[in-house]
């Protein structure tokens, strides 16, 4: 069950030992780019003593990326390069990173171990909605497939009719989703006349690239009739492939003999102690063309107290609970778009899909949630309509602190999306 | 007993018309309809002549609906026969959920939908007091 057993169960200390070293060579790769060259020219020759001396070091962020492009953060030469991708930004330069073809490999194979660690063989089919291109969701995942042995059908996102024509006539066994068009593409089973639990072979589903809850994830599970596992990665560290679950499903590997984690506190900076939730930071202790020290993700989460029974040694994050650009203050109470997720998923009277918008109401902020109803539960009275909007209201207040403003409405009125899902609008404007 | 749809709506301008437009573009007949409204949402409960293709063209459009059994008594078109066919329900304790009313084109007889609680027992009393009810599949 393990894809390479002695570095996936390497004994704590001798891992921590590993991890120093190659900290150092890191370290000692990014001083080559233009950025660390400055940043760390204080650093002694000899590198680090200990890993906790890294606290010492100063983060990065995306806005040095930024300021960075185009090549500010290469460490390589240039023709040594062979592939750029970047993340998706609106605004501003994009963030765009760089792969040698030793970063590919290493990508390409830490793809291969979480496949292989939840029981993807060559046998196996694999169908990859994931969107490809400047994107690494999609790409990432093909060539980790493909390195695992698997037949890998490269379809993309969307269509998704033809999709489960794929799913159907080939046999797919394993698919990479996003979590928001698993449930969307549910809803085109019924008038197919197809159930997915008795008419396809689907055993497995890798999810990721947004926030979910464990309510969606088991219902993804429920409909398919599949184990669906979460996947973490960034597009800055290699793209997916930074931590994933075992079949426990009790929180996500981070593979530490790439990447070096931290979790601080998003405000002060500061170091907190193990087991406590923050802003997850990385280091990259492998990659040549673009390393990255003491990276500050954005991702809120915490590292999961004692061993995984499974037998790997490398540390697990907890499911990433939200980034924390995301998080809203309404009227002052702090609160993640993710608590919404959860309270309405544990509704069955809910349907999958829903909208949050915050906008301003005589100066002071309004909550609104809309959310669709479960068919299946639907039985067609204005009571149980009226009970049901009270019951969103309630629950939701009781977990948030804050009373949101329930509407029901059509399926027809929350925006469809193939790609990532965006579900909260912040409609207040500049500062408010 | 007869197959009533009821479809969720949001109260806007056009909402309604765009159900009676799928309907009749799919040979649908509509023949009988309410509306229960909240403000910003309500319910549209739908007879149509074949519920299952009804069923199927709003389904098709991602509609919220569901399908419901109602009883459909003809009662003759005079004054009191509502109120026969009311008190007959509610001697025996049965409430009606929702009902509404429908004047048959020959004027002489009046169709009363009727949604109510313990549905095989409400059938039963019915006929014991002579309502004739429309049948399984039965037209108006
Ligand atoms: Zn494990």
């Amino acid at each position: 069950m393990y894809w390479e057993l002695s570095l996936e169960t390497m004994e704590r200390r001798e891992l921590e030992r590993h991890q120093l070293r190659l900290a150092n060579a890191s370290l000692a790769r990014a001083r080559r780019s233009p950025h660390y060259g400055q940043a760390l020219a204080r650093l002694p020759e000899t590198g680090l003593a200990s890993l906790r001396a890294l606290e010492e070091l100063p983060f990065t962020g995306k806005s040095e990326l930024r300021a960075g492009f185009p090549y500010g953060f290469l460490a390589v030469d240039p023709e040594e390069v062979v592939r750029l991708h970047s993340s998706s930004g609106t605004t501003g330069n994009p963030t765009v990173v760089y792969h040698t073809r030793g970063d590919i490999a290493d990508w390409e194979n830490l793809i291969a171990r979480c496949m292989y660690s939840t029981g993807v063989r060559k046998k196996d089919v694999f169908q990859n909605m994931m969107g490809y291109g400047l994107f690494t969701g999609g790409i990432g995942f093909h060539y980790g497939a493909e390195r695992l042995g698997v037949m890998t059908i490269p379809i993309g996102p969307g269509n998704s009719k033809r999709q489960i024509w794929f799913l159907q006539h080939l046999g797919t066994t394993v698919i990479h989703i996003l979590p928001s068009y698993a449930l969307h593409l549910a809803g085109y089973f019924p008038e197919l006349g197809i159930d997915p639990r008795r008419d396809l072979k689907l055993r497995i589903a890798f999810i990721g690239a947004e926030p979910h809850s464990e309510a969606i994830r088991r219902k993804i599970e429920e409909i398919y009739g599949l184990k669906a596992y979460n996947s973490y990665g960034l597009s800055e560290m290699c793209g997916p492939g930074v931590a994933f679950e075992c079949l426990l499903q009790n929180g996500l590997h981070l593979w530490e003999d790439h990447f070096y984690p931290e979790i601080i506190d998003p405000l002060s900076g500061r170091l907190l102690p193990e087991g406590e939730e923050g802003e997850l930071v990385l280091t990259t202790l492998k990659r040549e063309a673009m390393p990255l020290i003491r990276y500050r993700t954005g991702d809120l989460t915490r590292i999961l107290p004692g061993p995984c029974p499974c037998g790997r040694t490398h540390r697990r994050i907890e499911r990433i609970k939200g980034r924390s650009d995301d998080m809203l203050i309404i009227n002052g109470v702090n609160l993640f778009p993710i608590q919404i997720e959860k309270t309405l998923m544990a509704i069955p009277a809910v349907g999958r899909n829903y909208l949050i918008e915050v906008r301003k109401v005589d100066h002071m902020d309004r909550l609104e949630v809309k959310v669709e109803l479960n068919e299946d539960v639907f039985r067609g009275t204005l009571a149980e309509l009226e009970k049901l909007q009270a019951r969103v209201v309630a629950e939701l207040r009781a977990e948030l602190g804050v009373s949101p403003v329930v509407k029901l409405v059509e399926p027809s009125s929350l925006p469809v999306s193939e790609g990532k899902a965006r579900r909260v609008y912040d409609l207040r404007g500049g500062l408010g | 007993m007869s197959v009533q749809l009821a479809v969720f709506l949001e109260n806007h301008p056009g909402k309604l018309e765009s159900i009676t437009k799928a309907l009749a573009e799919a040979g649908v007949n509509i023949r009988g309809f309410s509306m229960a409204s909240e403000g910003e949402y309500g319910v549209l409960k739908i007879l149509a002549d074949d519920p299952e293709k009804a069923y199927r063209v709003l389904k098709e459009r991602h509609y919220t609906l569901s399908r419901r059994t109602v009883e459909i008594a003809l009662i003759d078109d005079r004054p009191g026969g509502l109120h026969e066919l009311l008190t007959t329900l509610s001697s025996r304790q049965i409430n009606i959920e929702d009902c509404y009313g429908i004047t048959l084109e020959e004027g002489c007889r009046a169709a009363i939908v009727l949604d109510v609680e313990r549905f095989p027992e409400a059938e039963a009393v019915l006929r014991e007091n002579g309502v004739r009810l429309l049948g399984e599949g039965e037209q108006l």
